[in-house]
């Protein structure tokens, strides 16, 4: 694994920036390195760039999504309550639910959003950039061992999770429900902790779902309820939000929701994580660096290109090789002349799937996954 | 050319008029979406957008069917749309200060 800090000069940009924005108006987040802060109440907070500069992104430094005010959970009150199709309804304690089996799963989590701010025409929602997204390992008993404790159905269709939190006034709450398959799946967790430390408050504190492969809607936190159930809850949080066209339409046309389906997986995609966008470079050898990641698929190559796609070479894939986690990749590059050039990486996945390089425009601007670009600067010797 | 600072003159008071007016639909505008929208998130999400006037309407009515109290609906939409439109260039992203 290779590691090299953030450049200062990317973190002075970063709080130059600040200092310009937030003058009057400063955001401290316990327990977060400086963030890109979209919603302060709740946190929304996007990760710069220039902190994935190694496999694992430190709880300290990853991304915040959340729908709806961060419950208050203490541990001793906890219970996560088991019931609808089952032989017994249960109530687990965060001791009960330690005591079976530990299993580790390092995953990639992306929020369905992450890239939303690239579409045009604009669409609403949070505007991410490239930082809704971030690799850790997650540790938790299975979700099939709890559900088995409780003597599941494991023939029904669905099992529809909730957590903690509620809507206030009259937005709906957060709850999903995820196919029987995918929740019986060995690597679908009921984590509770998050790179080695118990999930920290802003990541789901005590319990969070963990759903490799899939997009970051239903890795629901807080968890405190399964329900065994043959139909998908009916909630907005399923119908109609989270949903993708079956057939693209054209760029702000109205798509009909009868023609909305639930997104499950992930599409393939890669970034350049260095150099740094607007970056400038001496002459000589470089190495540009970066991840590339495919949902329940796995990387088998990642292309870039340093003369805006006119030609295109295989970058170095790191040899591991795990599901549903990004890989990293690296390729050397030595511009001859002095000037501006434009950078791509383009990932190509075991399904064949081929990163785009338009995305698909969608109606709530989700799964985000053009070609990644950025500009450097070659300055002469 | 008394005539013309006449003219000239008149048309910096409808001017003024204009910008007094503006101002104080801002105001309402500003107040709007201060009572509408705080009770459930910061500010800073519907700043950091930039969208068409539809798309702010449609947003608004979601918020509402959501119990979000807009008493003029037309005050708080036309505020949105002249502050946060999509013709206007995104705002610097806020950065936290990180812990030490």
């Amino acid at each position: 694994m290779y590691k090299e800090k953030a450049s200062r000069r990317e973190i002075i940009a970063l709080f130059s920036a600040a200092a310009v924005t937030q003058a009057q108006d400063v955001v401290t987040i316990p327990g977060k390195r400086a963030m890109i802060v979209h919603n302060d109440r709740p946190e929304d907070l996007e990760t710069p760039l220039a902190y994935f500069d190694q496999w694992i992104t430190p709880n300290d430094a990853f991304f915040v999504r959340q729908h709806l005010p961060r419950p208050e959970m203490r541990e001793a009150d906890f219970r996560l309550r088991i019931g609808g199709r089952v032989s017994k309804e249960i109530q687990l304690s965060l001791a009960e639910l330690r005591k079976l089996p530990q299993v580790r799963v390092p995953a990639v989590l992306e929020c369905t959003g992450n890239g939303r701010g690239f579409y045009r025409p604009r669409v609403p929602g949070i505007q991410w950039g490239r930082g809704a997204v971030g690799n850790a390992e997650w540790s938790g008993p299975r979700m099939l061992d709890v559900l088995k404790l409780a003597g599941a159905d494991l023939q029904a269709a669905f099992v529809t999770v909730n957590g903690a939190d509620v809507g206030v006034a009259k937005t709906p709450d957060f709850i999903r429900s995820l196919g029987m398959r995918k929740a019986i799946h060995p690597a679908t967790l009921l984590a509770l902790q998050m790179n080695g430390e118990p999930l920290p408050d802003l990541h789901g504190f005590p319990l969070r779902l963990i759903v490799p492969g899939w997009d970051g809607t239903s890795w629901v936190k807080w968890v405190t309820s399964l329900t065994v159930a043959n139909e998908p809850d009916q909630g907005f949080f399923m119908n109609p939000a989270y949903r993708f066209p079956k057939h693209p339409g054209a760029p702000g046309a109205p798509v009909d929701r009868a023609d909305l389906e639930v997104i499950e997986g992930m599409p393939v995609k890669s970034y350049i994580a260095g150099p740094a966008d607007g970056d400038k470079l001496s002459m000589g050898a470089t190495v540009l660096r970066g991840m590339a990641w495919a949902g329940e698929e796995h990387v088998t190559k990642v292309e870039v290109s340093t003369d805006g796609g006119s030609t295109w070479r295989e970058a170095k894939l790191s040899p591991q090789n795990l599901p549903f986690t990004w890989r990293l990749w690296t390729a050397e590059w030595k511009p001859m002349r002095a000037g501006y050039y434009t950078v791509l990486s383009r990932a190509t996945d075991s399904a064949g799937r081929v990163q785009p390089f338009v995305a698909a425009w969608n109606p709530s601007g989700y799964l985000f996954n053009a070609v990644d670009r950025i500009g450097v600067v070659v300055e002469g010797a | 050319m008394r005539k013309m600072m006449l003219v000239a003159g008149g048309l910096w008071a409808v001017a003024a008029g204009c910008f007094a007016a503006d101002s104080q639909a801002n105001e309402a505008g500003r107040k709007a979406e201060q009572t509408a929208c705080v009770a459930c998130h910061s500010l800073r999400l519907i700043d950091s957008q930039r969208l068409s006037a539809a798309a702010w309407g449609k947003e608004m009515d979601k918020m509402v069917g959501w119990g979000a109290t807009v008493p003029d609906r037309q005050i708080l939409l036309d505020y949105l749309t002249s502050e946060y439109s999509d013709a206007k260039p995104v705002p610097n992203p806020a950065i936290s200060v990180g812990h030490r």
